[in-house]
C-alpha cells in the first residue's frame, strides 16, 4: 500500500494471500492461495481478485489532487511523560526512550556546525527506490541527534552520515544491517572506543552515534517502519544500532581503511559499510583454536566459502591477529587481499579465490581505489559499492586481550570527510 | 572497632536517604507534572498527486487480462495455477502471460497492454 500511494494509488486494489510462493509446487499453491482465502479479511482470493477486476471504484478512489498526510505539529507540548509517550506512539523512537528535543538542546547541537539549520542535508529512502525518497534538512539531525543523547562533539560526524542518504535501516526482506568506520583523529577527540569491545555499544560515542543514524533513518528518510519501510522477515539483530567503529591505527600493522580509499592519514573519514551484518554464517572458523594458527589461511578459506555473495567478505582484525598475518608476510592489506582473493577482490561481487600465493608480485590492491574528485560545494563522498568496492575487505580495531576476530558480510560504500560538516 | 564504624556507616547512609527521600519525590513530580515543547523530529516526504485509475470492467466474459510476472521467484508457478483457474471459471476470458522485471515493466509490454489488454494483473510484490 505504502508504495501504490507514493505513486499517485492510495486506492490501487491489492490482492493479498497467504505468501510466500517461493518454493512451493503447483499443488500447494493452488491449495494454499488460489483455493484459499485472504489472510487479512478471511475472503476468498480468487473471488476479491475478480471483484477487484469489476467492482465499479468508488468515490475515494476516483479522488484526484494532492494526497495529503499528516505529518504532525513543529512542536509538541507536554510533560515529560507525555511526550515521551507521545513520540513512542507516532514511532518516533526506536522502541527506548529519548532525550527530548527543546529548541534549547537542539539549538546547543547545531553550534557544533557551521552549516545552516535549514540546509538540506540529504535525502533518503528505505534502500529501494520503491520506497519513498524523503529530504532533511541539518536541523532535523540535530533533533534526531539530541534525541539519541549525543554530544555536540558527536554531530559532525553525524551530519556526515546523514549527507549520504544510506539508511541505517534497508527495508530489505533479508534483514540488512549499517556500519561505518571512523579514521583519523576524531576518534580520541570525541572518545570513540577502538579498544575492548569497540564493534559493540561499549562507549558513549559509538553508541550514540549509532542510534542518533538510527533515528535519523528512522524519522527523516521514514525507514524502519515494520509492514511498509521493514521487511525484515526474521530481522537483523545489528539494526537495534548501527555499528559504529573507529580503527584501532595505532596498533594495526597496516594502513588505515580511509588511507588505503585514497585520503591523507589523520583525516577525519567515515566510511559506510551495509550487508549481513559482522558475523556471517562462515565465521565459525574464526574461532578455530590450535597451539599454531594460520590465520592467512582460515581468512582464505572464509572468503573461498562466504565469496562470491551479495556483499563479499569482511574481516574485522584484533591486532594480534592482524599482526600474525603482518608476520607472515602480508604486511599490507593490499598483499594479504591478493593472497585470500587470488586476486580476484576487485570485480564487485568477485569470484572464488583462487590457489594461494606467497605474497610477492604486484599487489591487488584495497578495492576502493582513489576517491573520485569533490562536487563543488558538497562534502567528498565517494562510492565504493557494487562492482567497484570489491568483495574482501579488513578493518582492524579492538583490543589485544586475546586472538579473537570476526569475519562478516559488508560491503563498503561511501567515505565522506567528516571535518567538512564541522 | 572496625565493625562499629561500618555499622554507623550504615546508619548515616539510611538516615540521609530517609532524609532526602522526601526532597527527591517532589522533583520527580514537579518533573513530571511541568510542561515542555519539544521539536518534531520528522523529514519532509515528498508531494504525491493522485492518478486516475482505470474504470473497472462490467464483465470478464470475452475481455483478455494479461498477468504480468515481475520475476519474483515462484511468480510463474502461481500465474499458471491462477490462468488454470479463470479456464475453469471464465472460459470467456482471455489470459496471457507477459514479462516485467521486479524494478519496471518494459515500455514495450506496457504499450502492448495498453493496445490489447482489458485489465492486467501484476505481481508477485517482493
Amino acid at each position: 500500500m505504502e508504495v501504490s500511494f507514493n505513486y499517485g494509488m492510495p486506492g490501487l486494489r491489492i490482492q493479498y494471500f497467504l505468501g510466500p510462493v517461493w518454493a512451493k509446487t503447483n499443488e500447494q499453491l493452488k491449495k494454499q492461495i488460489v483455493e484459499g482465502n485472504n489472510p487479512i479479511n478471511g475472503k476468498p482470493v480468487m473471488k476479491e481478485l475478480v471483484e477487484s477486476l469489476t467492482k465499479p471504484l468508488t468515490a475515494e478512489e476516483k479522488k484526484m489532487g494532492e494526497l495529503k498526510r499528516d505529518m504532525g505539529p513543529a512542536t509538541y507540548t507536554g510533560t515529560a511523560d507525555e511526550l515521551q509517550q507521545l513520540f513512542l506512539e507516532k514511532r518516533y523512537t526506536d522502541f527506548m526512550p529519548v532525550i527530548l528535543p527543546t529548541e534549547e538542546k537542539v539549538a546547543e547541537m547545531l553550534k557544533a556546525t557551521s552549516h545552516d539549520p535549514d540546509e538540506q542535508l540529504g535525502r533518503m529512502n528505505p534502500g529501494s527506490e520503491a520506497g519513498e525518497t524523503w529530504t532533511y534538512t541539518v536541523k532535523t539531525a540535530a533533533i534526531n541527534a539530541v534525541m539519541a543523547g549525543a554530544k555536540p562533539e558527536y554531530f559532525p560526524v553525524i551530519l556526515a552520515l546523514g549527507s549520504t542518504g544510506s539508511t541505517a535501516i534497508n527495508v530489505s526482506d533479508n534483514g540488512f544491517a549499517a556500519a561505518a568506520v571512523i579514521n583519523g583523529d576524531i576518534r580520541d577527540e570525541i572518545g570513540l572506543n577502538y579498544e575492548e569491545g569497540a564493534v559493540g555499544p561499549y562507549a558513549h560515542a559509538n553508541t550514540a552515534i549509532g542510534r542518533a543514524w538510527n533515528l535519523l533513518s528512522i524519522n527523516g528518510g521514514n525507514c524502519g517502519k515494520v509492514g511498509t519501510t521493514y521487511m525484515g522477515t526474521v530481522g537483523n539483530a545489528q539494526n537495534a544500532l548501527a555499528t559504529i567503529m573507529a580503527e584501532n591505527e595505532e596498533m594495526s600493522p597496516f594502513q588505515p581503511l580511509s588511507v588505503r580509499r585514497g585520503f591523507q592519514k589523520g583525516e577525519n573519514i567515515v566510511t559506510l559499510f551495509s550487508g549481513w551484518g559482522v558475523l556471517s554464517a562462515a565465521n565459525w572458523k574464526v574461532n578455530a583454536w590450535g597451539p599454531d594458527m594460520n590465520y592467512p589461511q582460515i581468512a582464505k578459506d572464509i572468503y573461498a566459502q562466504q565469496s562470491p555473495g551479495l556483499f563479499g567478505t569482511v574481516l574485522i582484525l584484533s591486532p594480534p591477529i592482524a599482526d600474525f598475518i603482518a608476520d607472515d608476510g602480508y604486511d599490507t592489506v593490499e598483499k594479504f587481499t591478493e593472497f585470500v582473493t587470488g586476486g580476484s577482490a576487485g570485480g564487485g561481487f568477485g569470484g572464488f579465490g583462487g590457489p594461494g600465493k606467497k605474497p610477492a608480485g604486484k599487489p591487488a590492491g584495497e578495492p576502493a581505489g582513489k576517491p573520485a574528485g569533490k562536487p563543488a560545494g558538497k562534502p567528498a563522498a565517494k562510492f565504493g559499492g557494487f562492482g567497484m568496492g570489491g568483495n574482501f575487505h579488513v578493518i582492524v580495531t579492538g583490543a589485544s586481550n586475546n586472538n579473537y576476530w570476526m569475519a562478516g558480510g559488508l560491503m563498503p560504500g561511501r567515505s565522506v570527510n567528516i571535518d567538512e560538516w564541522r | 572497632m572496625k565493625r562499629f564504624i561500618f555499622a554507623a556507616g550504615i546508619a548515616a547512609l539510611c538516615l540521609g536517604l530517609f532524609c532526602s527521600f522526601p526532597t527527591m519525590n517532589d522533583q520527580v513530580q514537579a518533573a513530571s507534572t511541568e510542561k515542555m515543547t519539544v521539536l518534531n523530529p520528522m523529514g519532509t516526504p515528498p508531494a504525491i498527486q493522485a492518478k486516475q485509475m482505470a474504470p473497472r470492467l462490467d464483465t470478464l466474459d470475452g475481455k483478455t487480462i494479461y498477468f504480468v510476472n515481475t520475476g519474483y521467484i515462484g511468480t510463474d508457478r502461481l500465474m499458471e495455477v491462477m490462468s488454470d483457474w479463470f479456464k475453469a471459471n471464465y472460459p470467456k476470458t482471455n489470459i496471457v502471460m507477459a514479462r516485467g522485471s521486479m524494478t519496471n515493466i518494459p515500455p514495450a509490454v506496457m504499450a502492448e497492454i495498453g493496445e490489447k489488454a482489458d485489465a492486467a494483473i501484476v505481481g508477485l510484490g517482493h
